[in-house]
């Protein structure tokens, strides 16, 4: 047998310089570089504003982070496939204005039973359409998303539901060892996503599809389903999401969630996920969430023009990739 | 007789031309010379260096040393335009169309690109006049799209799209692989036509009969070399261009042992399969593989074998036939249902079809049990042990494995780990195709001892490959596929490069003769056979027995010395009445194939018990001759 060469050098026999690769180690891992990347913007907006680390202010962020969060869930395991969902957004419109009409004739769970199945349902299809019928999930889920946002107008007849029962506030208000239960549910969501996608055959089954579909079918693995599921997926959370928005507010609006899509994408590229599929972490999504949310909180704290906000936002998304670029391609040397 | 009266100028010359891909030397010192109004065949084996020199001459890469003389002009292209300026085409088996625009667009593309706005009614005006030279007048739809047309009609359009540019010199690179033979017909008479106004054109085909119908002068490459430059196709029969081919001298086949006994007595048989197709490529497949055995796959490129793998494996839908795994039968849909009936595939392209290059190595090892289990999580901890154990076998360094990225090792290393994820799941059968692709030489001995270490722990072992050498090597037995059917199962000690050849090239006339031997053997209740009879050696190409009693000594793809038959004075004397054999066992008639050109396709034999009622031969002989006057 010949021998063959490791890719990077691997030497065990000192000490120092098995440190030094630990670090090395460490930092090949993009959830850790994306960490660093939010503890640095979190001391920057610190320094700029000496409200932002308040216990207040950070209670506020992790509660602003709910909503976006759930929904970055399912967009990360549409996105590791190599798929994308624009029609999270307006899939969280329509259902949440479904939930609020079904509060009038029904009590809570059953109605957020039917809109998660609804949102779940919506995911199928286009999922399937994907999937069976190899339409381009850019297109596909373009189309749902403007019959989703259509869908919430006319359901709603063009006005906000605000006759929420008020029982539906302890969802979000409840707390559990001085926790929100909001926070306590996205911190479980993550836990479990994250146990899901690394310890389960369809976890690993979803990486194997986004980063080399033929072959996970040539090894026999259900490639179909697993390519599906992330779509129900990402449309039942998309309801979940509406659910907790719409007991913050105490109200459905047809317009809720719009542009939700961006922020999800947004919040699991910077964690790390590529688009092409296979690569990606609930981990690294997690600190996407959270850089995108400090960012925002920090632009508001220091009270710049919500106009310019969106500059500023995509500025640094940008800036953020491109640093990380140019950083992987040097430690992955 | 070195390329005698060269009839016109000479179009090109290439001279001693060599060209190195990375490490692998393509071509050591070719040559090749084409006149004007001449066609001239371009072959060779697998690898032999054809299609390399004829990309060459058509631009799509540099030579690294030799000579290339154009019209008595020397020059080095730089391009495919460039080869187009100066009048040079290649008309490819995968067509260098543009599906999405129509059919005048795709001929006059270089023109697209011209600045300018374009004048679709001359377009169309010179396009009719380029078809009509053709003889192909209104044969094309020409505001079609591309997409619409037929494999034939798509090479009509290159042709056209060649001439449109005012091409003088035409290569066409196994133009008739996916033509039904009246396709075959009009694209001969195209050529025919382009010949008589004086192009140059280049037949590169594995279909010797086509090569022997079309052409005027041969050229034959081995290994990157010319070794037969430019003979007149009259004067060549068959067995000199396989022998040309080969490189070995024919005499040397008939020493090889025919008692080579099958090492497969006694042990069950793993994996059978029956008439499978999978339409388009794959026609008629059957073979059987016993447990502990390696059989070898052999063929050409495109002959159907890796379809038919797919098939087996589920990768791909059958249209027919049988597929029995230990004798249960296996009617697999999808892969998953074949591995868990104990099935291992392992597909030719190792980055498209095996390595997922986001999941560590350990996962893919890992990735075939995935399929493979029933069950909520992953349980990789089940395999643990066996996994230490495999890798411990097989020398992989577990350690430095584990963690790393499939993509940091080399391709034989890659190779390896791919084999150890099917053996994880112990299966019965494991199928490789090409497992040597891409693999340096020094590394393809360790993936060998690792296939043998496989076989003695009895595993039943399918390997398919181009390289003959390689599959005489490793395999207990040969299953040669020819056009999509399995034409020759034979124990690999009875086989040599030449017989693979020989048995592997595509034959238009195959399924007619074997339905004509077919007939004549039931009707009159006898062995019918198809041979090549070269002084006296006798090759039989094909065979169809009634009775045993009448078996002529011999199976399609033997080759032996006349008087080694059970008939070797009907083979010698060859006189067009039935002779009967010394021992009184049989009365043979023999009668010479000959093809509308006159030249010598094989005889056609039929053998009968001595008491028969003889039918008169002449009546036979005019069976054969109108067979032979279609091929």
């Amino acid at each position: 047998m010949s021998i063959e060469k490791p890719s990077p050098s691997r030497s065990i026999a000192a000490s120092a310089p098995a440190a030094a690769f630990r670090i090395k180690q460490l930092a090949q891992r993009l959830e850790v570089r994306m960490l660093g990347l939010a503890i640095l913007i979190g001391l920057c907006l610190s320094l700029l504003s000496p409200y932002f680390l308040t216990r207040p202010n950070i209670f506020n962020m992790l509660d602003q982070s709910v909503v976006i969060g759930i929904i970055a869930v399912g967009m990360t395991f549409v996105i590791l496939t190599g798929g994308i969902d624009l029609s999270v957004g307006s899939v969280a419109g329509f259902t949440g204005i479904l939930l609020g009409l079904s509060l009038q004739h029904m009590p809570i769970v059953p109605a957020i039973a039917a809109a998660v199945a609804a949102g779940a349902g919506i995911g199928l299809v286009s999922g399937l359409l994907i999937n069976v019928f190899g339409l381009a999930a850019f297109v596909v889920t373009l189309g749902v998303m403007a019959i989703g946002r259509s869908l919430a107008y006319i359901a709603s007849g063009q006005t906000a539901i605000s006759n929420i029962p008020d029982a539906m506030q302890a969802i979000v208000y409840t707390n559990i060892l001085g926790i929100p239960s909001n926070v306590l549910f996205l911190i479980i969501l993550y836990i479990v996503a994250w146990a899901y996608l690394a310890f389960t055959k369809g976890g690993r089954t979803i990486y194997a599809v986004g980063s080399n579909k033929e072959a996970a079918r040539a090894a026999g693995l259900n490639t179909l389903f697993y390519s599906v599921l992330p779509y129900v997926l990402s449309g039942a959370l998309s309801a979940v999401a509406a659910t907790f928005s719409i007991s913050q507010i105490l109200s459905a609006d047809p317009l809720m969630g719009n542009s939700m899509e961006l922020d999800a994408i947004a919040a699991v590229v910077i964690g790390g996920a590529s688009l092409y599929g296979g690569r990606g972490s609930m981990l690294g999504t997690l600190f996407g969430v959270f850089i995108m949310v400090m960012i925002r909180n920090g632009l508001n704290l220091m009270g710049v023009s919500p106009f310019w906000q969106g500059s500023a936002i995509g500025t640094i998304i940008i800036v953020a990739l491109l640093v990380e670029r140019l950083v992987s391609s040097r430690v992955d040397q | 007789m070195q390329a005698l009266q060269a009839p016109k100028q000479p179009l090109i010359a290439m001279r001693a031309i060599t060209k190195m891909f990375d490490r692998t030397r393509a071509l050591a010192g070719a040559s090749f010379e084409l006149a004007e109004g001449e066609i001239h065949g371009l072959l060779g084996a697998n690898g032999a260096g054809k299609s390399t020199l004829s990309k060459i001459m058509a631009g799509h890469y540099p030579f690294d040393s030799g000579e290339m003389i154009y019209r008595g002009r020397p020059l080095q292209l730089r391009s495919t335009r460039d080869a187009l300026r100066i009048g040079i085409a290649i008309v490819m088996q995968e067509t260098s169309l543009v599906p999405d625009l129509t059919v005048l667009e795709n001929i006059f593309l270089p023109e697209l690109g011209r600045p300018g706005r374009l004048d679709y009614r001359a377009l169309k005006l010179r396009s009719e006049a380029l078809l009509e030279n053709l003889g192909q007048q209104g044969s094309l739809p020409l505001d079609w799209e591309v997409r619409r047309l037929s494999s034939a009609q798509k090479q009509l359009v290159e042709i056209a799209k060649a001439l449109g540019v005012g091409a003088k010199l035409i290569i066409f690179d196994e133009p008739t692989a996916s033509l039904s033979p009246g396709e075959v017909d009009r694209l001969f008479d195209v050529m025919t036509r382009l010949r008589a106004a004086d192009h140059g054109l280049i037949f590169v085909s594995h279909r010797l009969e086509e090569v022997f119908s079309i052409t005027d002068r041969v050229t034959v490459m081995r290994e990157g070399r010319t070794v037969l430059d430019g003979l007149p196709t009259t004067q060549l029969s068959q067995a000199e261009l396989i022998r040309a081919m080969v490189g070995t001298e024919l005499g040397a086949i008939y020493t090889g042992s025919h008692t080579a006994k099958s090492v497969t007595d006694g042990r069950p048989v793993a994996l059978s399969v029956r008439h499978l197709s999978s339409a388009p490529l794959v026609k008629d497949m059957s073979f059987t593989v016993h447990a502990g055995e390696i059989l070898g796959i052999g063929g050409l490129v495109g002959a159907g074998r890796s379809e038919a793998m797919e098939a087996i494996f589920g990768l791909r839908p059958r249209t027919g036939g049988e597929v029995h795994l230990e004798g249960k039968p296996l009617s697999a849909q999808r892969p998953q249902e074949a591995i868990r009936a104990g099935l291992g595939f392992v597909a030719e392209d190792r980055r498209a079809q095996n390595i997922v290059p986001d999941l560590s190595v350990k996962e893919n090892l890992l990735l075939a049990h995935l399929g493979a289990h029933r069950g909520f999580f992953r349980a990789y901890k089940m395999r643990e042990r066996s996994l230490r154990e495999l890798m411990q076998r097989l020398g992989l360094p577990q350690e430095r494995l584990m963690d790393g990225s499939m993509l940091n090792f080399s391709g034989g290393m890659q190779q390896k780990i791919i084999i150890a994820r099917w053996l994880l799941l112990d299966p019965k059968v494991l199928i490789l195709d090409e497992p040597t692709k891409g693999i340096d030489i020094g590394t393809r001995a360790s993936v060998y001892s690792m296939l043998r270490d496989i076989v003695t722990k009895g595993v039943a072992v399918v390997v398919v490959s181009s390289d003959f050498e390689e599959l005489l090597g490793i395999s207990d037995r040969i299953v040669v596929m020819s056009d999509g059917r399995s034409i020759a199962d034979l124990p690999s000690a009875m086989l040599d490069e030449e017989k693979l050849t020989l048995l592997a090239a595509p034959r238009t006339s195959m399924a007619r003769n074997t339905q004509l031997l077919e007939a004549l053997a039931h009707e009159y209740n006898g062995a019918g056979f198809w041979a090549l009879i070269e002084g006296d050696r006798f090759i039989c190409l094909n065979s169809v027995v009634t009775r045993p009693l009448l078996d002529p000594g011999f199976r399609p793809g033997d080759a032996r010395g006349v008087a080694e038959t059970s008939i070797p004075q009907a083979l010698r004397q060859r006189i067009s009445i039935f002779v009967q054999e010394q021992d009184g066992s049989r009365t043979t008639l023999i009668i010479p194939m000959r093809s509308a050109r006159g030249h010598d396709l094989g005889w056609i034999g039929l053998s009968l018990p001595p008491d028969a009622v003889l039918p008169s031969p002449e009546q036979i002989k005019s069976r054969v001759d109108s067979l032979a006057a279609t091929l």
